[in-house]
Formats: C-alpha cells, sequence, structure tokens
C-alpha cells in the first residue's frame, strides 16, 4: 500500500517533510492542494475511493468514511501546505471538531483551512471540510512549530 | 475481563478498524478501562520505506482518537448491545474537544485506554478520559460526544 508516498506523489510541490511519505498514515488517497485564494489560508480536495484501506472494516456492507479520517485528511492538508521554509509542524491536539455530515465512498472532499500563529510557537489551523452534499465536518488542530517561530 | 466476543457483540467495527483488543474493567454508565496493542502489522505501516526514521513509525494520533472512541463506544453499548450499523440504533461520533497528544506511541506499545462518562443527556453521552502506556499519560481527551441515532440517518440518501 503506497499511503503516503502517493499522497504526496500527488499533491503539487508538497514541502519535503520528515513527517512526509515515511510517516505512518491512515489514507491511501492523495490529498491535492489548491491554489491558495486568500492570504493565511490554504486549499485542498480529496477524493474517498472505494478501495480505501479503512472502509472494509468501518463498517463491513455499508462503507462510511470514519470521523478521524476527516481528521487525517486535514492534517495532511496542513502537511502538505506548511511553509515550506520551516520543518513540519508537530500535532499536538485537536483542540475542537464536529462531524456535521456522513461522508461515503465516492465522495469528493474539499478543505478550507485557516492558519493561525499562536505565540510564534505554535500554529492554530481551523478547517472546513465540505462534500457535495454539503458541510462534513469542521477541525481545529493546533500545531507545535518546530523551528524558533522567526516571522510570526 | 472481556474479549473479543464481547468487543464483537458491542461493536461493528472490523479490521482494520477494529481498534480494541481488550477490556480490562467496566463500571457500566460510569467507566471503563480497555487496552489496545499496536503492532506494525497494522496496514498504517505497510507502505513505509526502508529510510523511514524511528518517529515514523508513530501511530496515526486520529488511530489513537478512533480507538478511544471505540472504548467509548464498549462503554456507552455495554448494556444494550448493537453491533449492526443497519439497525436500530446506531452510535455517531458527534465531535470532540481539547484532545491533546503527549509522546509519540510506537509498535509495541500497549495502550490503556481510560474512559468515563462526564454526562449523559436524553440520547447524547459525553465522555473524558486518557490514555497511557506503562502508566505514562499519551493521550488526554476533554471530551467526546457520541449521539445515539436512528440508523436510518446514516444512510446517503437519507442526508
Amino acid at each position: 500500500m503506497e499511503v503516503l508516498a502517493a499522497t504526496r506523489a500527488g499533491a503539487p510541490a508538497p514541502p519535503a517533510t520528515p513527517a512526509g511519505p515515511r510517516a505512518a498514515g491512515l489514507l491511501s488517497g492523495a490529498v491535492e492542494v489548491l491554489p491558495p485564494e486568500k492570504e493565511g489560508r490554504t486549499s485542498t480536495r480529496f477524493t474517498v475511493a472505494a478501495d480505501e484501506a479503512v472502509l472494509p472494516g468501518h463498517y463491513p456492507g455499508f462503507p462510511i468514511f470514519p470521523g478521524v479520517c476527516l481528521v487525517e485528511y486535514v492534517h495532511l492538508s496542513v502537511l502538505a501546505t506548511a511553509p515550506a521554509e520551516e520543518p513540519a509542524p508537530e500535532l499536538v491536539a485537536v483542540e475542537a471538531t464536529r462531524f456535521t455530515g456522513p461522508v461515503y465512498p465516492g465522495d469528493e472532499l474539499a478543505a478550507d483551512i485557516d492558519w493561525k500563529p499562536v505565540d510564534g510557537m505554535a500554529w492554530q489551523c481551523r478547517a472546513k471540510i465540505r462534500s457535495g452534499r454539503g458541510d462534513a465536518a469542521s477541525v481545529r488542530l493546533r500545531y507545535r512549530r518546530t523551528t524558533d517561530g522567526a516571522g510570526t | 475481563m472481556s474479549g473479543q466476543a464481547e468487543i464483537r457483540g458491542r461493536l461493528p467495527h472490523r479490521y482494520p478498524m477494529l481498534l480494541v483488543d481488550r477490556v480490562t474493567h467496566v463500571d457500566p454508565g460510569r467507566g471503563l478501562t480497555a487496552l489496545k496493542a499496536v503492532t506494525c502489522n497494522e496496514p498504517w505501516y505497510a507502505g513505509l520505506g526502508p529510510d523511514t526514521p524511528e518517529e515514523g513509525f508513530g501511530y496515526p494520533k486520529p488511530l489513537l482518537v478512533e480507538s478511544w472512541c471505540q472504548s467509548a463506544g464498549v462503554l456507552a453499548t455495554w448494556e444494550e448491545p448493537n453491533p449492526d450499523v443497519l439497525a436500530g440504533r446506531v452510535m455517531l461520533f458527534g465531535g470532540m474537544t481539547g484532545v491533546e497528544f503527549h509522546r509519540t506511541v510506537l509498535p509495541g506499545d500497549v495502550l490503556e485506554h481510560r474512559v468515563r462518562v462526564e454526562r449523559r443527556v436524553d440520547d447524547t453521552v459525553m465522555f473524558e478520559g486518557e490514555s497511557l502506556v506503562g502508566g505514562e499519560t499519551v493521550m488526554t481527551v476533554g471530551r467526546i460526544v457520541m449521539a445515539f441515532r436512528p440508523a436510518e440517518v446514516l444512510r446517503p440518501e437519507a442526508s
């Protein structure tokens, strides 16, 4: 299973990070980075393929994309769009998440992520995920920045 | 102590997403302790290359949350088990707040999930707790919300 190798290969110009292709992850599919539309926001797309590794067990005969996979999608989106000049940020907390609509195989997801620096030492990333049926989740993650925090 | 037969009688999850191995303590309606052994044979590790650094084998943090939530699910359904997602009342993961990760979990680690019912309001249950490895806290869970709803809400045509 080419999990994160596939993910990274599919994303245009992803930063080379130690948390990238050489780290365990849940998603088989590729996160696609979209052109940024405004300062402080990054956007990605992800299609839930029928052969995603988690689906046979969630649930047998009735596949639903797990909520934690939406968190993983945001996490991979954060890593793929993090500032290239810094080492990969480290996920330290799920500050808040709401799952607002089920996601099924074949769904095309889009995520907008708003980045907010916190004390120069952390990022707060607020993401909204939508599917073709509407809102799927809101996810707020906190990351530790592994540099001296310059530039914030 | 409860093993796979009782866990599978309560959770609809199966390989590779059945992430509770054993229940070691249950106080029905109030609290539960469960174990999950992390192994490098899980599919999340299958695609890693030969140059993967040790930290690259860290158990994916969303799966730590999933494993903890499944333990909460075993507690929530302890007295009224329903392992069928297509019938009856199903358990939905509504959301979470204040989940903090304190250290990397690696293959070989045995997670001890401690789940407590914080509050129950109608068909919604709120849980709190933590996960430990060898007595050291690796994750704290501020609040996780589970909602029990008729199975029909999960069907694509209903949403």
